[in-house]
């Protein structure tokens, strides 16, 4: 086996040679019909992403992967081979398996634990499945890149911390009041991250949602949009307090709320805690608000402070990740093994042939002339190859094949065959 | 020798402490399934040695130091593992394994041949005083944990800046009404050990039951804990306040506790 990852990514090159190579959905198909007409190529499969460009093969032993692949790069996407020949990276056979796990996982993506890259790799898959370009390698280096991943994410914590503000503000929610059912949301004045937010939290189980703005026809259109109250900016004080979280985007110069406001809310809510997200700049509420017990206050620079924590708190996760690919690469090589047929095929002729000579032993031969035993010994020897003959030539193909790792697994299995 | 199921228990005990110290040494959750597992099984093995003991003893098997503490790890194991069904909090193992392992090795530790059980620990309320109060002990310690985290927690999210903390201890909400929870489950516990311990106490000193420094210390360790639910339920006391009280408590549960070494009628050998 000759497994091979040819490709760039935002590690390694600009955009501007990326976008170059970069190949639209459309035509990967044919790309990928061009890729395995050549003789050396036995399996194909393409990822073209706006981060990446990787082509990952299965060739014939003993053939260079880099000008292939560079060649058939600059021959599809026409590009001239020294504006990207620089720029590629090449792992084979245990590192492309590593990287193709590390890609899917998310671990080298640009922000780590992002969750729709395995989603690219799938349809990457796919699309190559279609065309017959997977055989029994890829078929079982990508498939368990796609448990690799899942694992990473369910595992280890990359993908679990908040990396924007509207769903840092979500996660916040969370550590405060565990879960949002039943949870009022109160957005005062308008603005994309604000809406953002809001719709988040309503997504995540919060309940009902008030809306006061400036223009009371304003507060009363994104109101209809929630199934929401709008309130009167002026009526604003006598309702903020039902609320167990407030946003906060006006374009007021002065603080709306204050330390004194807060208190009131709390003495009529018995003290269930609030949190406030203070999106606007100028800020709208005071933050002297924060000292209170049970009041949680965040403005647009702390949610920036916990984006930037969760991003360290992913990389610390990665590390864990990375730990659990190194394993998983493993065990599959170690699988992989199988695929190299020789021993296989060995040990199916050894399984038949000593089968015969048991019983040739048993037949108790030694009644028969000399001319005779050998009539028989040749005439079983010639069965048991032309019993053979069908299962070698369907094996040796099985490679060619997507469930040809499986297949070879069953046939070992039936055989009860042993290194 | 009926301690070797307890020393089996402590064994596996061990685990949850290394699951601890590991946890905190590489500030990531480490072996906490394992840890989980060994932790029910040595629960088993602790209840079983506890059954032994009754079955020797002829009675619950309360009447000294060793016993009691076991009773008491037994039922700090029992709450985890009732908080862990419930909540699912996983962050509280960190606190509550070493504790565990820390009082079945005292107990394993300080286990004697048995002596001759005072006539006073013979009395019909002495179990019911003992292992009452326990609960109302581990219910306690259990707030108080509870309360740590809680302020832990909430320190995070007030410095606006998350650290470690932040990302492995639950929610604030729910920590905060773990700790509730348990203390109502633990005061009608607490207040039928006291009761008992009161009412037989003055059955069995006499009139001068009510200078002795346990029974000051107990009554004001009852006091508190009403005080923790009473706090709650009028003043809507919650959050900051309510761990800080229930730390307090847990404070003013070891002193009362220790009293057991002032007291010239509460000690376990009995005047």
């Amino acid at each position: 086996m000759q497994l091979s990852l040819i490709g760039l990514s935002h590690r390694t090159a600009p955009i501007e040679v990326r976008e170059r190579l970069h190949f639209p959905e459309k035509e990967i198909p044919a790309a990928l019909h061009a890729l395995a007409e050549r003789r050396e190529v036995h399996e194909a499969v393409i990822f073209s992403t706006c981060n990446r460009v990787e082509v990952l093969t299965r060739l014939e032993d003993g053939v260079e992967a880099l000008p292939l692949v560079s060649n058939f790069l600059a021959e599809t996407r026409r590009v001239e081979r020294s504006a990207f020949e620089s720029l590629l990276y090449q792992h084979s056979q245990r590192a492309a398996i590593r990287h193709v796990f590390r890609v899917a996982a998310s671990l080298d993506s640009m922000v780590v634990g992002e969750p729709q890259v395995l989603g690219q790799v799938k349809a990457a898959y796919a699309t190559a499945r279609a065309v017959g370009t997977v055989g029994s390698l890829l078929e079982a280096v990508l498939t368990r890149a796609f448990s690799v991943a899942k694992k990473a994410r369910s595992e280890t914590g990359i993908g679990t911390a908040a990396v924007s503000v509207s769903y840092a503000a979500v996660e916040l929610a969370r550590k405060i009041f565990g879960s949002l059912e039943d949870k009022k949301v109160f957005l005062i004045g308008a603005g994309e991250m604000s809406e953002l937010a809001a719709e988040h939290l309503l997504r995540n189980g919060a309940q009902a949602i008030f809306v006061a703005n400036r223009t009371y026809a304003r507060a009363q259109e994104l109101a209809a949009r929630w199934q929401g109250h709008a309130i009167r900016y002026d009526d604003l004080l006598q309702h903020v307090g039902q609320a167990d979280i407030v946003i906060s985007s006006t374009g007021s110069p002065v603080y709306i709320l204050r330390k004194q406001h807060a208190q009131g809310f709390l003495a009529k809510r018995r003290n269930r805690p609030m949190f406030f997200i203070d999106i606007a700049v100028p800020r709208d509420i005071d933050p002297e608000v924060n000292s209170l017990d049970n009041v949680f206050l965040y403005d647009i620079d702390d949610l920036e402070q916990v984006i930037a924590a969760n991003l360290r708190e992913r990389q610390r996760e990665a590390v864990r990740a990375e730990e659990l690919v190194e394993r998983e690469v493993d065990r599959l090589l170690a699988r992989l093994k199988t695929l190299e047929l020789t021993p296989t095929i060995v040990a199916l002729q050894g399984r038949l042939h000593s089968l015969r000579e048991q019983e040739l032993k048993r037949a108790g031969l030694d009644s028969l002339t000399p001319a005779q035993r050998q009539a028989v010994e040749e005439m079983t020897r010639s069965l048991v190859n032309k019993i053979l003959h069908l299962p070698l030539t369907q094996l040796k193909r099985l490679p060619q094949e997507p469930d040809g790792l499986k297949m070879v697994e069953f046939i070992r299995r039936t055989f009860q065959l042993k290194d | 020798m009926s301690s070797l199921w307890l020393w089996v228990a402590l064994g596996l005990y061990s685990l949850g402490l290394a699951h601890a110290l590991l946890t905190v040494g590489l500030r990531q959750p480490a072996w906490f399934r394992t840890a989980l597992a060994a932790i029910g099984v040595g629960f088993l093995f602790h209840f079983v040695s506890l059954v032994e003991q009754g079955l020797t003893a002829g009675h619950l098997p309360v009447t000294n130091i060793a016993e009691a503490t076991s009773l008491f790890a037994f039922l700090i194991t029992l709450g985890f593992l009732l908080v862990y069904w419930f909540y699912r909090v996983t962050s509280l193992s960190v606190f509550a394994f070493p504790i565990v392992f820390v009082m079945t090795l005292a107990a394993a530790l300080s286990e004697r041949p048995r002596p001759e059980v005072a006539p006073i620990l013979r009395a019909n309320w002495v179990p019911i005083h003992v292992s009452f109060s326990l609960v109302g002990y581990a219910a306690l310690i259990l707030a108080c944990l509870a309360g740590v985290m809680y302020l832990m927690q909430e320190r995070e999210l007030k410095r606006r800046q998350p650290r470690a903390f932040y990302y492995r201890l639950p929610p604030l909400d729910t920590v905060d009404r773990l700790g509730a929870r348990v203390l109502a489950i633990g005061f009608p516990f607490i207040t039928i050990g006291i009761l008992t311990g009161v009412v037989g106490a003055a059955g069995a000193w006499g009139p001068d039951w009510v200078r002795d420094p346990k029974v000051t210390l107990s009554l004001s360790l009852w006091l508190i804990y009403m005080l923790l639910i009473l706090a709650r339920v009028s003043a809507g006391w919650r959050g900051h306040k309510a761990a800080l009280l229930a730390i307090f408590g847990m404070v003013m549960a070891l002193v009362s506790w220790s009293a057991n070494y002032l007291s010239t009628h509460h000690t376990f050998l009995g005047h």
